[in-house]
């Protein structure tokens, strides 16, 4: 099955073929160097798949430990959130440096030809990068956090130093659909908190969830977009801002929402 | 989606996602633009097969009629290419390969079809991305990968199964090169097969070159078979997907078919009368036709 391998792809390497196989073409019409060529050129395309393919692994297993970290929001009050963010410092910086290993290794090769092996992984890291920033983690300074904000497509690309949507030049970066992809992961995620947040006795947090979901789900109807898996995707979000709704009016039936906040 | 806007506030977000949007549009337009000329490429391309299965002969230029009734198809195809060179390029050249991949297949078996009747050789890649390099004109080239080469080469065989089972029920024969004196078929070869003058020489004196029989379609069949049967596409991928479900069993039936005419013209076309078909019952040939 062995076909040459070590032969480098040139257009003119069929001219130089080993004689049995100059008189086999001529023989048959068929130059079998035609498809030596493409086997090796498809055989560079394995090997740096075989590269990317641990790197992603990699990838996968961090973001794993990030969620860890971050999940224990679900079960902690405001007060105590320093610590996660604290915490969540170490797997993040995890999760930056491989995605810095795999931009360099995946540049070496055409973007959109292999983006589909790590797409789903570095989806997974501007998730849990998000669900972090909203909880404050960004540029925190100490004190109490702040919860409640987006981070933007360009503090994502200065977060994990890679470029972002890009349309220039053809090199690794982070897409408008990965990151359109995580803001719908992160709307799920806000929602399992609005109800958790009650349970610890957090009233106030329902109601900026409840603002900023309907904020991104007015934002996801301003997009056209066609019937793929981020319009079915997106399709979900309308239920998730209903479901976070629910949690306010159930507050609000029994006077639990705090005086200051405007009801919706 | 407009009509979702004025019910509510604007987001704080409405700066970021308008941006978002014209992206998108530009985005799904592109990828539109790819589909269409795609089919449009796929349709001319089976149109000019099709012309090309009325030729008879191999390692001839094609009859003035086949050139006359394709040159509106190629045309077409040259004007989808030119289309579409611009949005192909750069970042944009893998992003929408899998919108073009279906036109860039059904090209190759077309061009690789004409190509294997007139010089009875298989197209290069290079050639194969040359030619559709002079269609896209100045936007650049529309790639052509491994995979649509590899792919329209699959479907090639098909169209040669068809070619030769018309010829072997037509003329009562397998089409074969030109059954010339050695000499003249070492020259045909030379202009036909893009080798180097020098090599032909080196050749020449080979004594079992003179005084072989004319290279017939099932001999290049079985050369191709044995290529693509060599050939691994990277595991795990669509391509090698594509290529060991649905392409690779096509082709060996193909192949398989040819033999099976052979063999019936083998055992009974001595017996045949002239202008009598060879018998390969009704319902063979039909299934072989209609396939």
């Amino acid at each position: 099955m062995n076909i040459d391998l070590d032969h480098p792809p040139s257009s003119s390497r069929h001219y130089h073929l080993p004689n049995t196989a100059q008189k086999l073409s001529k023989m048959t019409g068929v130059n079998p160097a035609i498809f030596q060529d493409l086997q090796a050129r498809v055989d560079e395309d394995t090997a740096v798949r075989d590269e990317l393919k641990d790197i992603i692994a990699a990838l996968e297993k961090q973001n794993r430990n990030v969620s860890f970290v971050l999940s224990r929001a679900h079960s902690t009050p405001v007060a105590n959130l320093p610590e996660i963010i604290e915490a969540a410092k170490e797997p993040i910086g995890n999760v930056v440096a491989t995605v810095s290993k795999l931009s360099e290794a995946a540049s070496k090769m055409p973007y959109y030809k292999f983006n589909n092996m790590w797409s789903r992984q570095v989806q997974g890291a501007v998730e849990g990068l998000l669900f972090w920033g909203w909880l404050g983690g960004y540029k925190y300074e100490g004190g109490q956090v702040k919860c409640g904000q987006l981070l933007t497509i360009e503090d994502l690309g200065e977060i994990l130093h890679v470029p972002v949507n890009l349309k220039d030049r053809d090199e690794f970066h982070l897409s408008l659909e990965e990151y359109l992809q995580s803001l719908i992961s992160l709307v799920e995620e806000l929602t399992r908190l609005a109800r958790n947040a009650v349970t610890l006795g957090d009233y106030e947090r329902p109601l900026l969830i409840n603002q900023f979901v309907k904020d991104l789900h007015a934002g996801f109807q301003i997009l056209n977009l066609k019937n793929d898996s981020l319009r079915r995707r997106s399709d979900g979000l309308k239920y998730r801002v209903k479901d976070v709704e629910d949690v306010v009016y159930d507050l609000s039936l029994r006077n639990l929402v705090p005086k200051k906040e405007e009801q919706t | 989606m407009a009509d979702g806007k004025p019910e509510q506030p604007p987001s704080r977000f409405s700066a970021m996602f308008e941006g978002f949007r014209k992206e998108l549009d530009e985005h799904h337009d592109r990828r539109e633009r790819t589909i269409k000329a795609s089919r449009d490429i796929t349709a001319a391309s089976k149109k000019i097969i099709f012309t090309l299965q009325r030729v008879r002969n191999v390692g001839q230029p094609v009859p003035a009629f086949v050139n006359k009734n394709n040159a509106p198809y190629w045309k077409i195809i040259e004007d989808q290419y030119k289309g579409i060179a611009a949005d192909l390029q750069g970042l944009n050249a893998y992003r929408y390969s899998h919108n073009i991949t279906g036109g860039n297949q059904e090209f190759m078996e077309a061009l690789s079809f004409q190509h294997y009747l007139e010089t009875q050789s298989v197209i290069p890649q290079e050639e194969a991305q040359a030619k559709i390099a002079a269609m896209g004109g100045e936007a650049g080239t529309v790639s052509l990968t491994p995979d649509d080469f590899i792919l329209g080469i699959c479907d090639m065989t098909g169209e040669l199964m068809r070619f030769s089972v018309t010829s072997m029920a037509t003329n009562g024969k397998l089409p074969a090169g030109t059954p010339a004196a050695p000499n003249k078929r070492v020259k045909q070869e030379a202009s036909s097969e893009d080798i180097n003058d020098k090599m032909d020489i080196d050749e020449e004196p080979s004594p079992s070159q003179g005084s072989q029989k004319p290279r017939t379609v099932l001999d290049d069949l079985r050369a191709i078979r044995l290529q693509l049967e060599m050939f691994e596409a990277p595991l795990g991928s669509k391509f090698q997907h594509e290529l060991v479900t649905k392409k690779m069993p096509v082709m060996r039936e193909c192949v398989d078919k040819v033999e099976k005419a052979l063999y019936g013209l083998t055992v009974r076309g001595s017996e045949r009368p002239k202008g009598w078909m060879p018998d390969m019952g009704g319902g063979r040939q039909a299934e072989v036709e209609s396939y």
